[in-house]
Order: C-alpha cells, then structure tokens, then sequence
C-alpha cells in the first residue's frame, strides 16, 4: 500500500516504535503484577526513543488503536492477519516488537522470548525498550518457574530502567539465582547492590538468606537482624520483619542456638501472617531450653487457631507431650483425645474433598464460578464456593504452580468456547458460498447474452469516425456541419433553388427571386456560424461522454469475462480453504480438550498431592497422637498396680 | 501425563500458538468472504495532536446512505490521540465512482459544541479501497481541519 500523500512527522504524536512498543511493555505486565498505576511514565520524546515516526500503514494503527483500547486479544490477531496480508511492510520491526509484547500480555512468554531475541537486539530498538522488555520477560519467566531463562535474560537487561523497575529487576535476579541453589552469586549480587529504600528490606532478606544457605550464620543473621528492625508502619514491612525474625529464629533452633532462637522468635507479632509459626517455634525453642511449662504457653495459645494450620496441627501434640514430659498425664491423656478428635473431624474433610477433587469439582470451583471472562492473564479467584473443599484452595492457590496450570486451563476453556463459535461460523460460510455460486450461474447467462448483442468494437469505430468528422467541420469551421434537422432542410431548399438559377442564368423573371435566395442563404450562412462554437462544443462533450461510457463498457464487459474465468476457481478455493480449515478446527478442538483435560488432570494431581501430604502429616500425628496415649495408660496402668 | 508445570505449560504454549495460527486463518477466510478485495472499502479514523476539537461521534454516510455512526468513549479517543488509527467501517462498493461524507461532532475551540462536515469523491477501482478520515489542528485559524484523505 502506498500513502497518496505525506504527512508532516513532527505533528504524528506518539507513533514511534519506541514509544508505542514502551507503552505497550509498560502497560500490560505491570499490570499483572499489579502495578499498572506505579508503571513510570514514558516521556514521548525521550531522548532514548527512536525519532518520532509516521504511521505509513493504516492498519498498523488500527492494532494499536486496539491495543490503547485494552482489547489485546483483538490487537493481537489483527497484527497477525495484517502482517500476513502484508499490509504492515513499513513497520516490520515495529509489528515484531509489538507482538512480542502482546504474546508476554497473553501469557505465550516462549513465543514473546523468541520474538524478542530475534528483533531487541537490532540496531534501530532504543536500549529503553530493550531493556523493558528484557525486564517484563524474567519477570514472567520467573513467575512461571524458568529461573534459568529468566536470570539469563535479566542479567542481559540494561541500565536504563525506571529505578523502580531497575530495583524490582534486581530482586527477581537475586530471586532467580537463590531458587537455582546459586547462593554465592545471589550473595555478590546483593551485597553489592544499594537499593533504594522500598526494596533495601527485601533485598536484605534475601541476602541474610543466601548467607546462611551458603553456610555463613552469623553474616546471614545480622542481614537478618536488620531487616527485622525496620522502621516503618505499613503493613508489608511489618510482615517482612516478622518474617526476617522467624527465619533468624529458625536458623539458630537448627544451629542449637536456643535461647538466641527464643528472642528472634519474640519480636514475631501475634496478629502477623507468621504468628502460627513463631509460636510454635517458640515452644520448640524453650522445650530446647528445658523449659517444658513455658513452651506451653505459646503451644497453648495456638490451639485457638484453625486445625487447618499446620503449625496448630503440630501444637497439638507438642501441648500433651509437654504435659507428659511435666507429669501431668492426666492433662496430657485429656488433650492428646482432643487432639485425635480435631485429627478424625479433619481427616474427614480432607477424604471429602481429595474424593471432590477426584470428580473434578475443583474445576467448577475454579473455572468461571465469577462470571468473570475466562480469558485474561490477571484472572484471580476473589470469592469461593462454600464447599468442603473450598477451605483448602486458599492454600492450593497460594502456590504459584497451581495458579499458573490454573491460568493455563482457563485460557483453553475460553479458546475452546471461541473455536466451537468458529466452528458454527464455517458452516455458514459454506452455506454461502453455495449460495454465491448458484446466484452466478444464474446471473451469467442473461448478462452474457446481453453483452453477447453490443457490439463493442463497431461502436468504438463509429465514435471514431464521428471524432474525425468533428474535426475536420471544427477546422474547415463548417457549420452546416452542426446544423439542426430543420436548419438542414432549409439548407437543402437553399441549394436546390441555387441549382435552379444556375441552370436559367439571366432569365428575368428570377431576378426579385435571386436576390431573395441570397439574403435567406446570407441569413442562414450568419446562423449557422454564429451557433456554431456553442453546437461544436456540445458535440464535442457528448462524443467525449459517449467514449467514456464505452470505456465503461468495455471494463464491465472485462469484468464479466474475468468473473466469468474465476469466479469458479476463487469459489473452488474458498471451499477449498473452508475444507481445509474444518478438520483443521476439529482437531484443535480435539487437541485443546484433550489438553485441557490433562491441565485438569494436573490441577487435580496437584491439588490430591497437597491435601494427601496433609492427610498423611495428620496420620503420623495420630499415630503419634494413640501412641503417646497408649503409653500414658500403660504408665497409669503400671502405676496402679502395687 | 507431564509431572512438572513446565512441561505441560510448553505443551500448552504449542498448542497455543496453534491455535493464534488457526484463528488467523479464519479471521482473512471470513474477511475475505465478506469483504472481497474487488469491492472492498475500509474508512479509517485518526487524529493528530487535536487541542481544538474533542470528538464525541462520527456519522458516516456512503452515497447519501448513513453506515456508520459512531459514539467515542474517553479511553477510544485516548486512544486515537496516542496514534491508534481507528477502522470505523468496512463494507462493499461496486467498482465506480462513490461520494462519502462525514460528519464529525464534539466539542470546539472555548468548549462550544462543534459539528462538521468533510467530503470526497473517489472511484473504487480493482483493489480494496482506504479511505483515512483525519482530524488535525489547524495553527494558525486555531480551529481543528477535517479531511478525508484516499490511500492507494
């Protein structure tokens, strides 16, 4: 396609490849994570931009009108047809960049990774967008458990981020690398980074972390230490800081440090997402101490919480055991009954629910029970039937594998509700073109024949002819040439009547009739040219009409000659096509079904495996449980004999 | 079955893109049914920096027989702002000459409600025809320009 006229680049805002692909690569996954209100700003004319440029294809900007829209799924199917019909030639590289970043938004990260190594390296991509999109793709890959991927393609990620993107880049590498076991790395990293204040808690974290994974405690627990003794009062540090504790804690109890253990633990909040295990620790690490009755304390306070809580399932038995190891058997006997109570009335719950699970009710739950669009990469499940097994997704759903399979399996239940719609829509275009073909059959036959009687050719001629007529009355300026019907005949009685007098030259009786005829022939002779600039301009426009009109005809008539040679062949490949596509569609439908019982089958397997560990934790605490309850009767037992 | 979520989700991103192919083939089967190219017309919508002209609705009319009409939401004229070309219609022109007329309405220069008309002639030849209707600034009248512009 070619632009019929040019356009002033200055006044074309914001149609360059580095801004439209930034908006694009800033909008959407941060959107997915949630941050669509705190992604930076991209100045339309940075300085690292390409150059602003023109929109040379009209449908380039009609994906990205989509694309502003927010109807991603539309942008991306029409940049895939558009660059197909080869209607996107002068924005190739633009198209790719774009595309990646649509792929990334629909959750195809490999084909998104692909599309990126292939263009972002490119001279003419600004290392902002570069960079943008090195970040939005570890970042997915990271989520989706490609740590590999994504510390590959997060060390190739540049300095020109936002700082609040170069920060957040920076936790998911040092992420990447502690989930790939690479400590000393992760520690480098860290160590060496200053980060800006909303982060410095996290990457403090986990540098405490990567320490006392590689074997260095102490350096670890003052990493530690600090992040628990940040200030701050909103809720997310305060959560970080119980959650540093908690693992200062836990590394000392396993190191033996006790008492150390005992005063980390304590700076957990009781009201905190950590509080169940802080207590139970606690417990654990004044048990170390020998001092039974004070673990009592904390494991006493956590029977108040849910028997779903692992930590409370585990108090359970601390509390009797405690009792026992005091003397008191008959508190502990008493609590140990309660204890193999809570574990009978979970146990049923949880043969409920892996049996719902089994039957695949876990996929009602999950797939649509919002009347939420199935599409959609930032689906979240925000309200849960209430049913047995709903008690135990909060949990499933806290692992970021479920959530994942789970956002997979919906995207191919939406595909399959679309390919069934399509699959409808074939038949109608079968329908219709039948129905076009028999309307062409019938239509041709008249036409042809009417076409069949005009002919063109001697009409051509005849315009022709009366062309060189016209010229040759417009040069001799003849206007008898353009004289009237009427005007003609008198002309004719003119001539005839000169005839006449030629023939009797001098006869006297015509003198008064001569001179007559000479002023009525002078008289028309004035006419006639006086007329005749206006009549030749008139014949003129209609010969050039009449030769416009046979251009036309000429074209229809070709346009029937060429219907009539393919119009069967371009019917034939429409069917041809439409045959094509039919089991084409059909074994999509049957692949996507068939995937998406396998996704469901995963889920499920997930989901069995979680609640069947829980089912087999609770097991063992019971035989615990009737253990240490058969030991105290035997005890009570031998302690009544004399 | 696949034990990890990686291996099921390379499956799943396969089968995916599979699927995008399959869609794009229907899509340009049933385009091209509907609209073939010999008769093919598309009228696009776009708007360079407008700071005199705030669009509400474009009424398109095709050989004085109304097509489209069009009512614009914030985010669509957001959207056009940023250098989204809108296609506000396709349809199907005999081969020949065609008048279309647009009318654009919203608000003007000091907020007062604004409403105007552009026209062009053009001929459908043998391919699709584009046509691009086009909302500017005009600096120097300080008043926004309207022109319907033919791509070949």
């Amino acid at each position: 396609m070619r632009q019929s006229r040019q356009r002033t680049p200055a006044l074309r805002r914001g149609l360059c490849l580095g801004v439209a692909t930034c908006a694009l690569l800033t909008g959407l996954p941060a959107a997915a994570a949630g941050l669509l209100d705190r992604a930076p700003a991209i100045p339309a004319a940075a300085p690292d931009t390409l150059a602003p440029i023109e929109v040379r294809d009209l449908h380039y900007g009609d994906v990205l009108f989509e694309f502003y829209n927010g109807d991603l799924s539309n942008a991306l199917l029409k940049l895939r047809v558009y660059e197909a019909q080869g209607l996107l030639r002068h924005h190739a590289d633009d198209a790719k960049l774009l595309l990646g970043g649509l792929y990334l938004s629909q959750g195809q990260h490999l084909e998104a990774g692909r599309l990126f190594a292939e263009v972002l390296d490119r001279p003419g991509v600004p290392p902002v967008v570069r960079d943008r999109a090195r970040f939005l793709l570890g970042k997915v890959w990271y989520q989706r458990g490609y740590y590999a991927k994504a510390e590959q393609v997060l060390r190739q990620t540049g300095n020109t981020l936002a700082p609040e993107w170069a920060a957040e880049r920076q936790q998911w590498l040092a992420q990447a690398l502690l989930q790939q076991g690479k400590f000393d790395e992760a520690i480098t990293l860290l160590s060496a980074w200053d980060a800006p204040s909303e982060w410095r808690g996290y990457a403090g974290f986990n540098l405490g972390v990567a320490l006392i994974r590689a074997g260095r405690l102490e350096d670890g627990l003052r990493q530690l230490e600090v992040v628990g003794n940040l200030a701050g009062e909103r809720e997310e540090t305060a959560a970080l800081r119980d959650k540093a504790w908690l693992a200062a804690g836990s590394a000392l109890l396993k190191a033996g440090e006790a008492e150390r253990a005992r005063l980390a633990f304590e700076h957990v909040r009781l009201d905190g997402p950590f509080s169940t295990r802080a207590l139970l620790a606690t417990g654990w690490a004044y048990s170390a101490l020998g001092q039974t009755d004070r673990a009592l304390v904390p494991w006493l306070e956590l029977q108040g919480h849910s028997v779903l809580d692992a930590a409370v399932q585990e108090s359970y038995l601390a509390v009797p055991q405690a009792y026992s190891q005091l003397g008191a058997d008959a508190q502990a006997a008493e609590q140990y009954e309660a204890a193999l109570q809570a574990f009978a009335a979970e146990k049923v719950h949880l043969a409920e629910s892996i049996t719902a699970l089994r039957q695949g009710r876990l996929m009602q739950m999950v797939s649509g029970n919002e009347g939420q669009a199935l599409e959609g990469w930032l689906w979240h499940v925000r309200q849960l039937p209430d049913l047995p097994e709903s008690r135990y997704l909060p949990h499933l759903l806290a692992s970021h594998d479920f959530q994942e399979a789970l956002k997979n399996y919906r995207s191919m239940l939406a595909t399959e509700q679309h390919l069934d719609a399509a699959d409808r829509g074939l038949d109608a275009f079968r329908e219709m073109v039948a129905l076009r073909r028999d309307r062409f059959a019938r239509w041709l036959p008249p036409v042809l024949a009417k076409t069949d009687l005009v002919d063109l050719q001697k009409l051509h001629e005849r315009a022709t002819g009366l062309a060189a007529t016209l010229g040759v009355a417009q040069t001799e300026r003849d206007g008898t040439a353009f004289a009237t019907p009427r005007e003609h005949a008198v002309w004719a009685k003119l001539m005839k009547m000169e005839a006449t007098f030629a023939a009797r030259p001098g006869d006297p009786d015509l003198v008064d009739a001569r001179e007559d005829h000479r002023l009525l022939k002078g008289v028309m002779q004035w006419n006639l040219s006086a007329a005749m600039k206006s009549r030749a301009f008139r014949a003129q426009r209609g010969l050039n009409e009449t030769q416009d009109a046979l251009v036309l005809s000429e074209r229809a008539r070709l346009h029937v000659n060429e219907a009539r040679e393919l119009s069967p062949a371009r019917y034939a490949d429409y069917e041809l096509r439409i045959n094509t596509l039919q089991p084409r569609l059909l074994a999509m439908q049957g692949r996507l079904r068939a995937a998406r019982m396998t996704e469901e089958r995963f889920l499920s397997l997930l989901a069995v495996r979680e609640l069947e560990a829980e089912q087999a934790r609770l097991a063992d605490y019971e035989v615990r449980a009737r253990y240490a309850l058969a030991a105290i009767y035997d005890r009570a037992g031998a302690g009544k004999r004399p | 079955m696949p034990e990890t979520f990686q291996a099921l989700d390379t499956q799943v991103q396969d089968l995916k893109q599979d699927v995008l192919d399959l869609n794009r083939d229907l899509f340009m089967l049933e385009e091209e049914l509907l609209f073939p190219a010999n008769t093919q017309m598309a009228v696009f919508l776009s708007m360079d920096v407008s700071s005199f002209f705030q669009l509400d609705s474009v009424q398109l009319r095709l050989d004085d027989k109304q097509v489209a009409n069009y009512l614009y939401t914030e985010r669509e004229v957001d959207g056009l702002n940023r250098g989204g070309v809108q296609r506000l219609y396709l349809g199907n022109v005999k081969f020949g000459q065609h008048e279309l007329v647009a009318f654009f309405t919203g608000k003007g220069p000091q907020d007062r409600e604004y409403r105007r008309g552009a026209t062009i002639t053009f001929r459908k030849g043998e391919g699709a025809k584009f046509l691009e209707l086009r909302v500017s600034d005009k600096q120097r009248a300080l008043q926004p320009e309207f022109v319907i512009k033919e791509w070949e």
